[in-house]
C-alpha cells in the first residue's frame, strides 16, 4: 500500500488507462479527485494529452492505396500462375520417371543391340544409359531455373512501375 | 475463433485478390499510422505499407485465425521495421526517423469545425505529434497500439511478441515519458 495519497492518485490513474481499476480502487481515485485540485488537474492534462493522441490526423498518402493493390495483385497473379508451372512441371517430370523406369528393360537391350553393332565398349554403353535417365532431370532443372529468373524479372518490374523500391531503396 | 476470422484464414490462404484489396482498404489508415509512428519517416512508411501487404499475401497461410487480424498485420509490420533497421546497422528502432521527417505531419482538411477550434486543436496535436517522435520507439509504439488503435495488453503483447508484463511497464514508463517530453504548460 502507497502512504502517499498523491502517488497512489497517480499510479491508481494511470492504471485505470493502462489495465483498469477494481471497483474499490476506482471509488477511492475518483473521490480523492474530487478533493486533491493537483491530482485532478494532473488527470486532466493527461486525459487531454490521449485525446490529443487519439485524434493525431494522419493522411494515407495520394494512390497509396491503389498502388499497393496493383502490386499485391501482380504479385498473386505472378504466384499463380508460378504455382500452374510448377504443377505442370511436377507431372511432366512424373510421367517421364515413370516412362523411363518402364522403358529402361528395352532402352538397354537397344543399347546393346547398338553396342554389338558398332562394337561399342561396354561402359560407352552404360554412359548412354545413364545419360538417357540424367538428360529429362537436366532439362527439367534448367526449365526451373529459366522460369526463375523470368520471375524475378517480372518482380523487378512491377516494383519500378510504383513510385520507389520497397526496402531495399532505403 | 469466430467464422469471419475462419473466413477470413481462408481468403488469405487461397491468396483471394478481392479479399485483400477489401482488407488494403480497411486497414490503410491505422497500418500508415502506425508505420509513420514507428519509423518518424513517410516515405519509408509508404514503402513498408506495400511491403507489409505483400507479406501478408505471401504468408496468408499463417494467420491461423486464432487471434485477431489486426495484431498478426501489425506484427508483420513490426517485424519489416526491424528488417530494415538491421538492413540500415540501426542500433535501435529509435534511430529509424530523420531529422527532416521529424516534422508535423499533413493534417487532413477538416470543415465540421470552426476556424479557432480547429487552429487550437491543430496545434495540440502538432504539440503531441512533435513529442510522441521524441520518445524512445518502444514507448511510442505501445502509446499508440493501446490509445490510438486501442488494441487490449493482450493483443499488443502478441504484436510485440513480449511478455504482457513488460508491455504494461512500457505504457506505463511510456506516459511517463510523453508527458515529461510536452513543452511546459501542455503537460
Amino acid at each position: 500500500m502507497i502512504e502517499n495519497p498523491h502517488l497512489r492518485a497517480r499510479q491508481l490513474f494511470a492504471q485505470s488507462l493502462v489495465e483498469g481499476l477494481i471497483s474499490a480502487d476506482e471509488t477511492w481515485l475518483y473521490a480523492h479527485l474530487r478533493m486533491c485540485e493537483a491530482c485532478s488537474r494532473d488527470a486532466a492534462s493527461t486525459r487531454e494529452l490521449l485525446s490529443a493522441l487519439r485524434t493525431v490526423p494522419v493522411a494515407v498518402p495520394r494512390n497509396l492505396t491503389a498502388r499497393t493493390q496493383m502490386r499485391v495483385r501482380l504479385r498473386a497473379q505472378q504466384a499463380a500462375q508460378a504455382s500452374d508451372s510448377n504443377l505442370a512441371l511436377w507431372i511432366i517430370s512424373a510421367a517421364s520417371w515413370l516412362l523411363g523406369v518402364f522403358s529402361a528393360p528395352l532402352v538397354w537391350r537397344g543399347l546393346a543391340w547398338v553396342g554389338t553393332r558398332l562394337n561399342l565398349p561396354k561402359p560407352v554403353l552404360e554412359l548412354g544409359f545413364v545419360l538417357w535417365w540424367a538428360i529429362p532431370a537436366l532439362i527439367a532443372v534448367t526449365a526451373v531455373i529459366h522460369q526463375k529468373a523470368i520471375g524475378s524479372g517480372f518482380a523487378a518490374r512491377s516494383f519500378s512501375s510504383g513510385s520507389k523500391p520497397p526496402v531495399g531503396g532505403l | 475463433m469466430t467464422d469471419d476470422t475462419q473466413s477470413l484464414a481462408d481468403g488469405l490462404r487461397r491468396r483471394d485478390p478481392d479479399l485483400l484489396d477489401r482488407l488494403i482498404e480497411q486497414y490503410q489508415q491505422r497500418l500508415y499510422r502506425y508505420l509513420l509512428f514507428l519509423t518518424g519517416n513517410p516515405a519509408l512508411a509508404e514503402d513498408l505499407f506495400q511491403e507489409t501487404w505483400i507479406r501478408v499475401l505471401e504468408r496468408g497461410h499463417q494467420y491461423n485465425a486464432k487471434s485477431k487480424f489486426e495484431s498478426w498485420l501489425f506484427a508483420i509490420a513490426r517485424n519489416l521495421v526491424i528488417d530494415v533497421s538491421r538492413r540500415k546497422k540501426i542500433a535501435s528502432l529509435e534511430e529509424l526517423g530523420d531529422s527532416e521527417s521529424n516534422q508535423p505531419f499533413d493534417p487532413p482538411d477538416e470543415q465540421t469545425v470552426s476556424p479557432l477550434q480547429l487552429l487550437i486543436s491543430r496545434e495540440n496535436e502538432q504539440t503531441v505529434q512533435l513529442s510522441l517522435l521524441k520518445i524512445p520507439a518502444y514507448y511510442r509504439e505501445v502509446l499508440l497500439l493501446r490509445f490510438h488503435e486501442e488494441l487490449s495488453l493482450e493483443q499488443i503483447a502478441a504484436v510485440l511478441a513480449t511478455p504482457i508484463s513488460t508491455v504494461k511497464s512500457r505504457l506505463y514508463r511510456g506516459l511517463t515519458v510523453l508527458k515529461s517530453a510536452l513543452p511546459e504548460g501542455d503537460a
